[in-house]
């Protein structure tokens, strides 16, 4: 299929509604990023999500875009409560994969010489890589109240505090979780996963602070140039991927069943008036639950490395969250489209909230300024702080770019890596890197991945996130 | 393992990874893609020894039969740390599939993973006749 696309403005591209789309879809991109968008199948992956049923005003993709499964990474899309639908692939097998930032009362250049140590300390005391199980052990009955508590369940447990809860989005719980729902795998793969990264794309990285863009929000947000930032990126392990595949599995039979024409079998979906589409969203908010505890766990876990191997306190580290944020999820949020205001159902694959100023979603602390919206790099490559805007709440359903997104495929990324000693070039640069796997670190290396400046640069003129922070890593733990 | 590198091809994907493979007949295909896998997440020799198991997978049509299977591999590594070591088929029809399979436990040490395999997607999926023999085209998600 070939798909037609028009420049509206230098941020915006435009598929006008063809075929069996239902709306349009919108590209928010850049003259710098568009070729290689349009070098791979995700604008086709635009206009098929554009077909679904209910799917209100546009299919959105966000400047990281490139091709997944189903819906496009880099993709948002809103649906009716009423007559639209919810799609396990418009989320993703990592369930609340997300990201959250620490900050800390530590100059980087102090801790330079410590970097090795922190980084093979933190490598030994989070379970890293796969097939890694964690340091806690759940029984069905424990792992149930994972998923119905979230991030507040790891805090009961003493690993973490209040503010943590407030810091992260939706204080890490979706409400209407039903644990009732999630299958017996999930729950049998997910009992000792529960504080470990996992692997692929996953990592856990200590940072400076290299440029703040705006320090009126930087000093709300408490970031500092020069200032130590540990950064922690992973989601809801086999619990998420298996409540995932069950529910496509299912969503696929009941397609067929009622005779739904889809463009791809990974699309996949249920009326959210449904029964199954409401079991769905139940046990999705319980995956999404364990990622927020997970990272919580990770977190702590994190802390009381510092506090060991720099042998400080708390109050002298200072290791305070700036905040949390998922970017695979789908969320019952009230929008305003048309002039009015509806409850939609907003899928957000590979995409992350951005509320602005005022939104009362936001903690109290965030609320003159809009949300921490946390963009994470690769290894070896700049991650951002940015924060959220009312544009992205009226153009985008309050949603902006994830990450880097990747360019070349993992079979290119190995060939263009081969003979090459990955550690060792990113030594040089002055990041140390810790991993488990054999080939992740070739598939993962820094030229697989869009630049991540031209990315963050097209949602800033967009208007969908602004500029706060830009971060270099300094150590990174990888699976 | 007790075949040779497995014969497939991998799909240049942007994120994911994907493979093509090809079997004389539909059982040689579906033993076929799962060694394939196998072979994405492990490098080197899984070991003979092992324990046997029968698997059985319903599916509503050849290509979903064939997510099926290789989600259940999958899931024998994901959630027993097992890995298949050898596979026979016992009967294959379009919408059920019959094996005996020979596991061998992960060890960390002796295994060498390679990558994990989050999941195996419907992007995509093919199973066709093609050229005299059969070909599938599977998506996983890393």
């Amino acid at each position: 299929m070939d798909v037609k696309v028009k420049k509206i403005d230098e941020w915006r591209y435009l598929i006008p509604q063809t075929g069996a789309m239902k709306v349009p879809g919108l590209i928010f991109s850049s003259p710098d990023l568009m070729p290689n968008i349009k070098s791979d199948q995700s604008l086709v992956q635009v206009a098929n999500v554009a077909t679904l049923p209910g799917i209100v005003r546009h299919s959105l993709a966000m400047p990281d875009i490139h091709w997944g499964y189903g819906f496009p990474i880099g993709g948002v899309a809103a649906f009716s409560m009423e007559h639209g639908i919810v799609s396990p692939g418009g989320v993703g097998y990592d369930i609340n994969c997300g990201v959250r930032l620490v900050t800390t009362a530590l100059v980087a250049r102090e801790i330079r010489p410590r970097i090795k140590e922190l980084v093979s300390a933190l490598f030994n005391n989070i379970p890293t890589g796969v097939g890694s199980r964690g340091r806690i052990r759940l029984s069905v009955k424990e792992e149930k109240k994972v998923a119905l508590e979230g991030s507040s369940w790891a805090v009961r447990k003493g690993m973490g505090t209040e503010e943590d809860l407030e810091r992260t989005e939706d204080r890490g719980v979706i409400r209407g979780a039903d644990p009732g729902a999630v299958s017996e795998r999930a729950y049998k793969r997910g009992h000792d996963e529960l504080g470990t990264l996992g692997s692929g794309n996953h990592f856990l990285e200590i940072q400076m602070v290299e440029e703040i863009y705006d320090q009126e929000v930087a000093r709300v947000f408490n970031l500092f140039e020069g200032q130590l930032t540990v950064l922690i990126h992973t989601g809801s392990r086999g619990f998420g991927h298996q409540v995932c595949d069950d529910f496509l599995k299912e969503m696929g039979a009941h397609v067929r069943e009622s005779g739904f024409d889809l463009p791809d079998r990974q699309l996949a979906c249920a009326y959210i008036t449904s029964e199954i589409g409401k079991r769905y969203l139940s046990a999705m908010a319980c995956a999404a639950n364990y990622a927020w505890a997970n990272r919580q766990i990770i977190m702590h876990w994190t802390r009381e490395t510092f506090e060991k191997v720099l042998e400080m306190s708390p109050k002298e580290l200072k290791m305070e969250l700036l905040y949390d944020v998922c970017h695979n999820i789908a969320k019952v949020e009230d929008h305003v489209v048309d002039e009015k205001k509806v409850t939609l159902c907003v899928h957000r694959k590979g995409a992350t909230r951005s509320l602005p100023p005022g939104h009362p979603s936001l903690p109290e602390i965030y609320t003159k300024v809009g949300q921490p919206v946390l963009i994470p790099g690769d290894m070896g490559t700049h991650s951002y702080v940015l924060a959220g805007t009312h544009k992205a709440l009226e153009e985008t359903f309050g949603s902006t770019c994830h990450g880097a997104g990747r360019t070349l495929s993992r079979k290119q990324a190995i060939k263009v890596a081969r003979g090459r000693a990955i550690n060792r070039e990113l030594e040089d640069k002055g990041i140390y890197v810790q991993s488990r796997g054999k080939t992740t670190l070739k598939e993962e290396i820094p030229e697989a991945y869009k630049d991540i400046s031209l990315v963050v640069e097209a949602v800033h003129m967009a208007g969908l996130a602004k500029k706060v922070a830009r971060m270099r890593p300094l150590g990174v733990i990888k699976g | 393992m007790d075949f040779e590198r497995p014969d497939y091809q991998i799909i240049d994907h942007t994120a994911d990874l994907g493979i093509i493979v090809k079997g004389a007949d539909l059982k040689d295909l579906f033993i076929r893609a799962a060694y394939a896998m196998m072979d994405l997440m492990v490098e080197g020799d899984i070991g003979e020894k092992g324990v046997r198991r029968e698997l059985a997978i319903q599916g509503d049509d050849l290509p979903d039969l064939m997510v099926r299977w290789l989600g259940e591999v999958l899931y024998l590594f994901e959630a027993e740390n097992l890995l298949v070591a050898k596979i026979e088929i016992t009967s294959l029809s379009e919408r059920r599939l019959e094996s005996a399979l020979t596991l061998v436990h992960f060890r960390r040490g002796h295994h060498q993973i390679t990558r994990e395999i989050k999941a195996v997607t419907y992007h995509q999926i093919s199973v066709e006749r093609k050229d005299g023999g059969w070909e599938a085209r599977v998506i996983f998600d890393i």
